[in-house]
């Protein structure tokens, strides 16, 4: 395998490219300077955090471990989907319902590819199983964010034509539906967009990476079509579970309609 | 024979202000109830409360006799109609609009009877093809008001019905609200237009520091 290596100083290199950034914002005046800096300074020290801890788990390939490393990245992919959502009950409520969302759907997408499809010789070969779950489990944040997000900010708009279907003897879910749809939609929107033009422009991630590294672009293509679907079924499953959660804290047990004040 | 609605001692405070303190109400079958008040006083409080869409704080209300908590939310509400101040139209056209109480369970509303309903709050048949939301403020008010009558309520709760409207419209929804009224409904109208309490001509009330108490012609 030939593979090309990026040493320090020409990471180091590579930080010229924020500085182009930050010059733009300078120029601008977009204020973005101390966001730029503190951003590629967080993710530096993430993926080198990760870095190590792969590295880690490779070295000590244990189920336990795995495990553990894929917990925690469901409970922070929760935790930041339950974030900032206006009109929401609060984070407090949203986050026990955005973490379940992200690991049912994560669970029901990497449980049969990982089974049926990729079958590793060990289940919890990190080297697949952190990598592809990272992406999926992430795919599924955005989703569940942008559902929660987008219910609770439409039906807080709507709240007059909302409580008067209720008037008229709609149940929570028919009172709701128009906004659920237009959630659900907009959560599968980038998945379908990025499929529709996936290879035309960009080259994805998983690919990229793997044909950099050089592997077979032929298997390359396989292992990210495996990945893509993965994506969809995601965003669908945690959006869906993730409408259906914020559908029942929108209503008290009489199916009243609840206000929540601008930010949880 | 129970009342149509009732409610007992109902207690609501909103923000540290006490709206309702231990208000009590009967509405019999076939009779108006007005409520005038200021604003701000808990009228609107009262008839959310009243059409199951605030809790209150303490208090019962009974749907003929019964405690609506013992009857099903959607049950109670097809039977109460609450008629919003300046109501909210739905998307699409004005007879999708008279359809949607039989829709939610799904059923549809023939056409004829949609045309009938819409001359009995005095706008032309023609307009069941029109965009509801590009409808004018009473118009949209008397579609509210026929798309209640599908569901053939046996309450009435209206806020502020004549709020957008000018006097040959106001009298017009007040002849239409006395309709309902000699079909045997029990209807409260919240409001402090004094035309529409003279015209409608019942049970004045007077919502005041949270009591509520008799009212008059002011």
């Amino acid at each position: 395998m030939s593979y090309v290596q990026v040493g320090l100083p020409q990471l180091l290199i590579s930080l010229g490219l924020v500085a182009m950034a930050l010059a733009i914002s300078a120029q601008e005046k977009l204020g973005l300077e101390r966001d730029l800096l503190v951003a590629t300074l967080r993710s530096a020290i993430q993926l080198f955090a990760i870095g190590v801890v792969l590295t880690f788990l490779f070295q000590h390939e244990r189920p336990g471990w795995v495990l553990a490393l894929l917990g925690t990245m469901v409970v922070v992919a929760g935790w930041t989907a339950a974030r900032r959502i206006e009109h929401g009950p609060g984070t407090a409520q949203l986050f026990p319902v955005a973490t379940a969302s992200v690991l049912i759907a994560g669970l029901v997408v990497l449980v049969p590819v990982f089974t049926f499809v990729i079958r590793p010789a060990r289940w919890y070969e990190a080297r697949l199983l952190v990598p592809i779950s990272g992406m999926v489990l992430s795919s599924a944040m955005n989703g569940v964010a942008l559902v929660l997000e987008r219910i609770f900010a439409s039906v807080h708009d709507d709240a007059p034509a909302v409580e008067q279907l209720l008037s008229l003897g709609a149940t929570p879910a028919q009172a709701v539906a128009r906004h659920t749809r237009a959630a659900l939609n907009a959560s599968l929107r980038p998945t379908i967009n990025t499929m529709l033009t996936v290879g035309l422009v960009a080259l994805p991630g998983m690919m990229t990476g793997q044909i950099v590294s050089g592997t077979d672009p032929g298997q390359a293509v396989r292992y990210q079509l495996v990945i893509l679907y993965q994506l969809l079924a995601v965003s669908a499953v945690g959006g869906a579970l993730a409408a259906r959660f914020a559908r029942r804290l929108s209503f008290d047990e009489r199916q009243r309609l609840r206000t929540f004040s601008g930010r949880g | 024979m129970a009342p149509a609605l009732e409610a007992r001692q109902i207690r609501m405070a909103h923000e540290g202000r006490v709206l309702l303190d231990g208000v009590s109400l009967v509405l019999e079958r076939a009779t108006v109830t007005t409520v005038q008040g200021a604003s701000g006083s808990g009228k609107t409080t009262l008839l959310r409360i009243l059409g199951q869409l605030d809790a209150p704080d303490a208090g019962e209300v009974l749907l003929d006799g019964a405690e609506v908590t013992a009857l099903a939310p959607t049950a109670v509400r097809r039977r109460v109609a609450l008629v919003a101040q300046a109501p909210a139209m739905f998307e699409g056209t004005v007879a999708d609009n008279l359809a949607t109480g039989l829709r939610l369970q799904g059923d549809s509303l023939p056409a004829d009877e949609a045309r009938r309903l819409l001359e009995q709050v005095g706008l032309d048949p023609a307009a069941l093809g029109q965009d509801a939301r590009g409808l004018s403020g009473g118009e949209k008010l008397r579609v509210a008001v026929a798309r209640a009558m599908v569901l053939h309520p046996e309450v009435w709760l209206l806020d502020e019905p004549t709020a957008a409207l000018d006097d040959d419209r106001a009298a017009l929804i007040a002849g239409l609200l006395r309709g309902l009224v000699g079909a045997g409904a029990a209807l409260l109208a919240v409001t402090h237009d004094a035309r529409l309490v003279e015209r409608l001509a019942g049970r004045m009330l007077r919502l005041e520091g949270g009591k509520l108490g008799p009212g008059g012609l002011r």
